[in-house]
């Protein structure tokens, strides 16, 4: 089985800046990934490439030993920083969507973690707030069984309490073949479920570790050593 | 997934032009109504806002449509919504054929809906007598000057026209739109110039494409029959080659270029 994500000299560049800059990276599967780096470091520019949302410049990027497109679509599970779902549908209208559109979609799912955070399937997602969207978003993406999860910022908009129920969403959500990336600049409250950490900085990855060869060879946690990495 | 990305875009679209189809709908009887009653006095005026009433309700649905259009491809797939669908596994074409297949039916079904609440609201025995008249006198006129065969060219041609101009129409929007998400930050700005652009060029092209065709064939467009056998179907080629260039540009930014904020 190829790695789930495999990147290659991989380059994007923007009119006026280089967002990626020759990256190489090897993703394993059954991994939940910190993908870590301070604002505009060319977080969001990745996963904007794993899921075809930007084409590289130069470099290849694979997912599944796929170059981005529908094939890879249906094995990423994508929540975006955006609030992407239309403010006319209702909750359920969200999951019938996720479900006529994904078959690894899980609808029972889907509406017991509503249940859970006592969300009203009825409601418009107009009437909801920001932090109830992005729970919504979370819970639809979390109720797919992909082999890739791209998670940017999940835990941003929403308030500690709930933190911790993503956190514990993402953890007990997946299967053990899968993947999840995520990505964040909060390390403090993720560093607990990670397995792995990717330090991106200015376009370039500048560390690739086990959280564990961190703690042993460092000795200090990744929220330590990010400090001292993007040192301002 | 066409299927599937039809039935959503249906869903999306019906819970805006239903409602007014209906205002349409009851507007047209009052309005039939009100012509009918002979008012006296002050109440003389209900006749004239039963007629406001309706004139607006047909205006309002000829420009939803439009807006339609527009405002479907630019919010569901250039802002934040284009993050929901161009993450589902389907190809950047779908989405273009999804949005364009309900667009025209929606069209369609507005300008028919349009005729029928006309003809509901002003056709009396009288007056049906004289349109069904008028039409037959008009088709036979132009039977006898085509002759059968070049008639029923024309008919054809007509509507393959009518259907591809209709196309046309909603592919320049789609592809200014396309263009416009290039200009990073001002993207709806950016499709209006695109759309002027556009337009521009393709007004200039047929006319230098007119007076090139004029020329060549000068001779021949002095007879009627050039209209179903050169004008026609020279309009129609011209028109299928636009539509073309515009799908294919549209499908190769969102394949290529894409760019979301």
């Amino acid at each position: 089985m190829s790695a789930i994500l495999e990147c290659k000299s991989l380059t994007k560049k923007f009119t006026t800046l280089t967002a990626l800059s020759n990256v190489n990276l090897t993703l394993e599967r059954g991994r939940i990934i910190g993908l870590l780096g301070p604002n505009g470091s060319g977080k969001t520019t990745m996963i904007k490439l794993i899921n075809g949302l930007l084409v590289p410049t130069s470099g290849t990027i694979l997912v599944d030993g796929k170059a981005p497109g529908t094939d890879t679509k249906k094995i990423v599970s994508y929540l975006p920083e955006k609030t992407y779902l239309p403010d006319w549908m209702k909750i359920s209208d969200t999951i019938e969507f996720f479900h006529d559109f994904y078959p690894d979609f899980d609808s029972k799912r889907a509406n017991e973690m509503l249940d859970r955070l006592h969300l009203d399937a009825s409601r418009r997602m107009k009437t909801l707030s920001k932090g109830t969207k992005e729970k919504v978003q979370l819970i639809l993406v979390m109720s797919r069984n992909a082999d890739l999860y791209c998670l940017d910022e999940p835990i941003g908009g929403v308030d500690p309490a709930a933190r911790d129920y993503i956190l514990n969403t993402i953890i007990s959500n997946y299967n053990e073949n899968a993947t999840v990336l995520i990505s964040t600049h909060l390390i403090a409250d993720i560093e607990k479920v990670l397995d792995e950490v990717v330090f991106i900085k200015d376009g370039t990855v500048t560390l690739h570790s086990s959280v564990e060869d961190i703690r042993t060879k460092e000795g200090k946690s990744v929220d330590t050593l990010f400090r001292e990495v993007f040192k301002c | 997934m066409l299927g599937k990305l039809l039935k959503h875009e249906f869903k999306a679209t019906a819970r805006l032009l239903l409602p007014i189809y209906l205002v349409l709908f009851v507007l047209t009887i009052v309005d039939r109504i009100a012509l009918s009653i002979d008012f006296r006095g002050a109440l003389n005026v209900i006749p004239g806002f039963a007629t406001m009433a309706y004139v607006i309700s047909i205006v309002t649905i000829a420009v939803v449509s439009l807006v339609i259009i527009v405002l479907r491809f630019y919010k569901n797939l250039m802002t934040d919504e284009g993050y929901l669908m161009f993450t589902l596994p389907v190809k950047p074409s779908q989405l273009i054929n999804s949005k364009l297949l309900v667009s025209m039916f929606w069209n369609l079904v507005s300008f028919l809906l349009i005729i029928a609440s006309l003809l509901g609201v002003f056709l009396t025995r009288e007056r049906f007598g004289l349109l069904k008249d008028g039409i037959r006198m008009v088709l036979n006129e132009m039977g006898k000057e085509f002759g059968t065969f070049n008639m029923t060219l024309l008919t054809i041609e007509f509507i393959v026209l009518v259907i591809i101009a209709l196309i046309n129409n909603i592919l320049i929007i789609y592809a200014s739109i396309a263009v416009g998400q290039l200009f990073n930050g001002h993207k709806v700005l950016g499709s209006f110039a695109a759309y002027i652009g556009i337009s521009t060029v393709l007004q200039i092209v047929v006319t230098v494409a007119l007076i090139t065709l004029g020329a060549l064939f000068h001779k021949s467009f002095e007879e009627i029959s050039a209209l179903p056998q050169i004008v026609f179907p020279l309009t129609i080629g011209f028109t299928i080659i636009a539509n073309g260039l515009f799908y294919w540009g549209t499908n190769f930014i969102f394949n290529r270029k894409l760019n979301l904020e």
